[in-house]
């Protein structure tokens, strides 16, 4: 075993070293229970079986060296307290045009009720952001440094009772290749992504991905989910058929009823087989989940108001401040939670270098110090958002907190717009060069909800002589001008994601005046690919962190980009009878409400749980005009305080 | 007054004379119409009565006059900054000081651009006479009142080109179509019919995907889509008054088509031509307050009512001041509109006259 692989499986620091080289074999009989034999569908199609690229392909028998690790020394974040039962009722804007969970229309927002019930191998631990287990109890990292073996769990089996076994991955990776599934994005991730998935015995297999990585996120990438083999037949009419069919899954929940156009439900399983494993355990909670269409999300909030949805999402200011005000409020029949969690976020403004007066680098800092974020937040945002100190920040120990972003300094700018020849006022209080180039900027964006913050900017700019021009289209409209690379100065936010940042796709120069790319900078320069291929090629946690926070500095340092506002918390209303741990969520969730285990990339969902004499109470208080006293919880545990 | 060089220049016309006394003695129309010219003409000079600029500062001795024309950096007048004076802050500096320098602002010291914030203290504003924001502030700390008469002047003049527009370019076809007829009206029929079918508002969508909007943009694409309506009415009326004896009489005397057209049948249909203006100036207002509320009219943070009313839906229960205004203000204009067209259109109607003794 190669050094590098060493470094990844002792990274994983705190994961249980379960054998040495060569004992693999003691532990499978120990955990092993044989698998009951099933019969295939007599329709099935043989899909064609998966052959390795050149230079790909994991070995034919399992390796004998492997280091077989599995993870049950993390705490556990789930509250004991927890009691099952009752029914939580949440709600959709449309209702969902198909039930599968890959292929034509299976991208809607009720995907997010269904992928979270099915299982992968791992799950990730919302604290440590390690890997735990789910359908796997053990893995291990090839030497090759890009390939995963994982041990299933001999209890995990699909809803319709069929156990997991290695076949249903080696199947997913079928699958996921096949036409048949009309699902292009799956097609190609499953084959450039994914080269090669071997069994090695019923819950022992292998995966093989591209590119060579840290541990954590080499789960994220090529930890790949099952299909249930027993379940599909793959042929032209799949899609059609399997519309509205319930797949069999793996995770707590499960389809149980469908109202078309009006509700679906879940139903919690009475013998999930992961009940008994340590992260799981009093998770998962309500007996039934009901998922109500709501077309209009005022409309939703009344229901909310009058009790026909337990929990609603306040993060918008305008919610939180004046919507979710009122009697119900104030004698705590709900209560409002505003948690501060750790998220990935990238929002900024984007210069385009290929501009020729953006491509000076004093012009740029010059624009940096004529922004106003502080007044736009102190106002017109109440305060609640705060200034972003970097290109992107919320990925934890990759996070470099050092960076204090550039602050609004007419004096500042002054020096720097004067040095970059913009050094005379023209009759409107603009600044001009000699050549009577004035200091304007388009600045694209795609939200009408952002003129509010713009026109203070906008006003605030006119100090430093700047004139900023605003260029509002739609959504799509925006981001087709940005990704063609014909705008000034783009104001958005990336959907950021993952384990660990990303820069090649925004900073290397292979992405730089190249239409349909995300470097939207066009920024370029050698040192900094040179540090991004070493960035991606490394293996280590230590030696990306460090690169990370280098790469960072850089991007600060070159100016292409002015970081605006990050939103670090999530908020939400409950009522009271929806109870949360005392500590109320892990730091990654994306929602504290959700009743599933995935939230925000992290297992760290399904926490709640309803109280059903909680909620007699709760009734019974309201008709009397009982006031429990406003509850308003407010979280700052996980609040990062980054420079500046 | 105007009425009065109004009434001198129609004095050739006794018809004409009859219709203004007729107008006039519709009170509520002429009355409305006075009141929206003054407001036209107040609009006009809007920098000398809504404006953030003082009117007169008297600074050591010297007296600037900052309302047109260039900004005036505050180190002129001792202030420690390059950009534009704030002249309120500055009023307040020379009262405190005591000194003989002295600031005059106009009546609202605001202007539709200025976001006039309190940091910890959140907008929008409600209506207070001690800040000055007479009609309170929108979500971004700006005068509801300065936007108001910004924007109604900025409309105004959209209207108006559009109207100008749109009936010199409606009333050449509409009459040529009326005049000649046959096979030319046909075809020109079919092309109007075609034309009218192209979605305005998907047209605004893919200009303003391609550039910013702005008011000459917006104006010609209103324009290029509009200027159908006018034609039928000027076809029907030329229709009707070409068979007339004293356009007959006019060919027979060999006058061209241009002069039979131009002297004789247009003036002729006026009334049909000026009972439409109110009405469209109504249109022209409202299409850019629509196109501004959905988001696709002028480019912020151009002055605009459709933008007000939009803010003043998302503030209806917190806010109540800002949908008011704008509500009010746009009742206030629809009505005198509607009022001056009625009265226009009754002072125009040939039928007034025609009565047997």
């Amino acid at each position: 075993m190669d050094h590098a692989a060493k470094t990844i499986a002792a990274s994983l620091a705190g994961a249980v070293l379960i054998a040495g080289c060569g004992s693999e074999t003691n532990i499978y009989l120990e955990l092993g229970v044989p698998v009951e034999p099933y019969a295939l569908p007599e329709t099935a199609i043989e899909l064609p079986p998966l052959e390795a690229q050149q230079g790909d392909g994991l070995p034919d028998t399992l390796p004998e060296d492997l280091i077989w690790v599995t993870n049950e020394d993390d705490p556990t974040f789930a509250s004991p307290d927890a009691k099952r039962g009752g029914t939580f009722r949440t709600f959709i804007s449309g209702f969902p045009l198909t039930l599968r969970r890959v292929g034509p229309d299976s991208n809607g927002s009720f995907a997010g009720f269904l992928r979270p019930n099915q299982f992968g191998p791992i799950a990730l631990h919302p604290d440590t952001r390690r890997a735990i287990p789910a359908l796997a109890t053990h893995w291990a990292f090839g030497a090759d440094g890009r390939s995963i073996y994982y041990r299933l769990n001999p209890k995990a089996h699909w809803s319709d009772g069929v156990p997991v076994t290695a076949d249903d991955f080696v199947y997913a990776v079928q699958f996921m290749r096949s036409k048949e599934i009309v699902a292009p994005w799956y097609n190609n991730y499953y084959t450039d992504r994914i080269r090669d998935v071997k069994r090695y015995d019923d819950h022992t297999y292998g995966v093989q991905g591209a590119n060579p990585m840290p541990g954590a996120e080499m789960h994220a990438s090529y930890g790949i989910g099952p299909q249930p083999r027993h379940f599909h037949v793959l042929n032209d009419d799949w899609v059609a058929n399997t519309n509205w069919q319930i797949e069999p899954n793996t995770g707590p929940y499960q389809i149980t009823k469908v109202r078309k156009g009006k509700y679906i439900e879940m139903t919690r399983k009475a013998d999930w087989w992961g009940d008994d494993l340590k992260y799981f355990k009093h998770r998962f909670n309500p007996d039934k989940i009901r998922v109500r269409v709501i077309r209009d999300p005022n409309v939703a909030f009344q229901y909310f108001l009058k009790g026909n949805l337990d929990t609603i999402g306040l993060v918008l200011p305008q919610y939180w401040h004046d919507k979710a005000t009122g009697k119900a409020f104030d004698r705590g029949y709900i209560a409002k939670y505003w948690f501060y969690n750790e998220q990935p976020e990238a929002s900024g403004m984007y210069l385009n270098m290929a501009d020729p007066i953006l491509s000076n680098e004093l012009v740029r800092f010059g624009i940096a110090h004529s922004m106003n974020f502080d007044r736009v937040i102190s106002t017109v945002l109440r305060g609640d958002y705060e200034r972003l100190s970097t290109f992107q920040i919320g990925f934890g120990d990759y996070d470099n907190l050092d960076i204090a972003p550039r602050e609004f300094d007419l004096e500042k700018a002054d020096r720097y717009f004067d040095a970059a020849g913009f050094d005379t006022r023209g009759g409107d209080g603009i600044r001009i060069r000699d050549d009577g180039e004035r200091l304007s900027f388009q600045v694209t964006y795609g939200s009408p909800l952002h003129t509010d913050r713009l026109v203070v900017l906008q006003e605030e700019a006119r100090k430093a002589g700047l004139e900023l021009e605003l260029d509002l289209k739609d959504g799509p409209g925006s981001f087709k001008k940005m990704l063609e690379k014909k705008h000034q100065i783009a104001w958005m936010g990336w959907a950021a994601g993952g384990l660990a940042p990303g820069y090649w796709q925004f900073f290397h120069s292979a992405n730089a005046n190249r239409p349909q790319t995300n470097n939207l900078t066009n920024h370029t320069n050698p040192v900094m690919d040179d540090l991004i291929m070493e960035y991606r090629a490394s293996t280590s946690l230590e030696d990306r962190i460090r690169l990370a926070r280098i790469l960072e500095q850089m991007v600060h340092d070159s100016g292409v980009v002015v970081p605006t506002f990050r939103v670090p918390y999530t908020r939400a209303g409950a009522w009271r009878w929806v109870k949360l741990p005392e500590w109320v969520a892990p730091r990654t969730v994306a929602s504290v409400f959700s009743p599933f285990a995935d939230t925000g990339g992290f297992s760290g969902g399904g926490l709640f749980w309803i109280d059903v004499e909680e909620k007699e109470r709760t009734l019974e208080a309201k008709s009397d005009n009982h006031s429990f006293g406003p509850t308003t919880i407010v979280d700052t545990t996980f609040r990062t305080q980054p420079a500046g | 007054m105007i009425f009065d060089r109004l009434r001198q220049s129609f004095a050739l016309n006794p018809l004409t004379v009859k219709q203004w006394r007729r107008f006039r003695s519709i009170k509520r129309g002429y009355y409305s119409a006075v009141a929206l010219g003054l407001m036209i003409v107040l609009s006009c000079g809007a920098e000398l009565l809504v404006n953030g600029r003082a009117l007169v500062v008297s600074y050591e001795g010297d007296l600037y006059f900052p309302t047109y024309g260039d900004i005036i950096p505050g180190r002129t007048f001792g202030l420690d900054y390059e950009y534009e004076t704030n002249y309120r802050d500055l009023d307040a500096k020379f009262e405190e000081q005591g000194s003989d320098n002295w600031v005059l602002m106009p009546p609202v010291r605001y202007g539709p651009l200025e976001n006039n914030l309190t940091p910890g203290y959140f907008p929008p504003y409600p209506p207070s006479f001690e800040t000055g924001h007479y009609l309170g502030t929108d979500q971004t700390g700006r005068d509801v009142l300065a936007r108001l008469v910004y924007g109604f002047r900025i409309a105004f003049a959209f209207a108006s080109l559009l109207l100008l527009c749109n009936y010199l370019l409606g009333i050449a076809v509409g009459s040529a179509m009326g005049f000649w007829g046959g096979v030319f009206d046909l075809v020109f029929q079919r092309l109007i019919e075609i034309w009218n079918m192209v979605p305005a508002l998907y047209v605004i969508m893919i200009v303003a995907s391609i550039v910013i909007p702005n008011f000459w943009t917006l104006a010609a694409v209103m324009v290029a889509l509009g200027w159908m309506g006018m034609t039928w009415n000027m076809r029907t009326s030329t229709y009707k008054e070409k068979t007339r004896e004293y356009v007959l009489a006019a060919r027979a005397l060999g006058a061209s088509n241009t002069r039979q057209i131009g002297s004789h049948v247009i003036p002729n249909t006026i009334s049909v031509i000026v009972s439409f203006i109110p009405f469209s100036i109504a249109t022209g207002i409202f299409l850019l307050t629509a196109l501004d509320y959905l988001g696709f009219g002028l480019p912020p943070p151009t002055p605009s009512w459709g933008e007000l009313l939009s803010q003043g839906q998302n503030h209806i229960v917190t806010a109540p001041w800002i949908i008011l205004s704008v509500a009010i203000a746009i009742s206030i204009v629809l009505v005198m509109v509607n009022y001056i067209g009625e009265a226009v259109r009754e002072a125009f109607d040939p039928r007034q006259f025609a009565y047997y003794k």
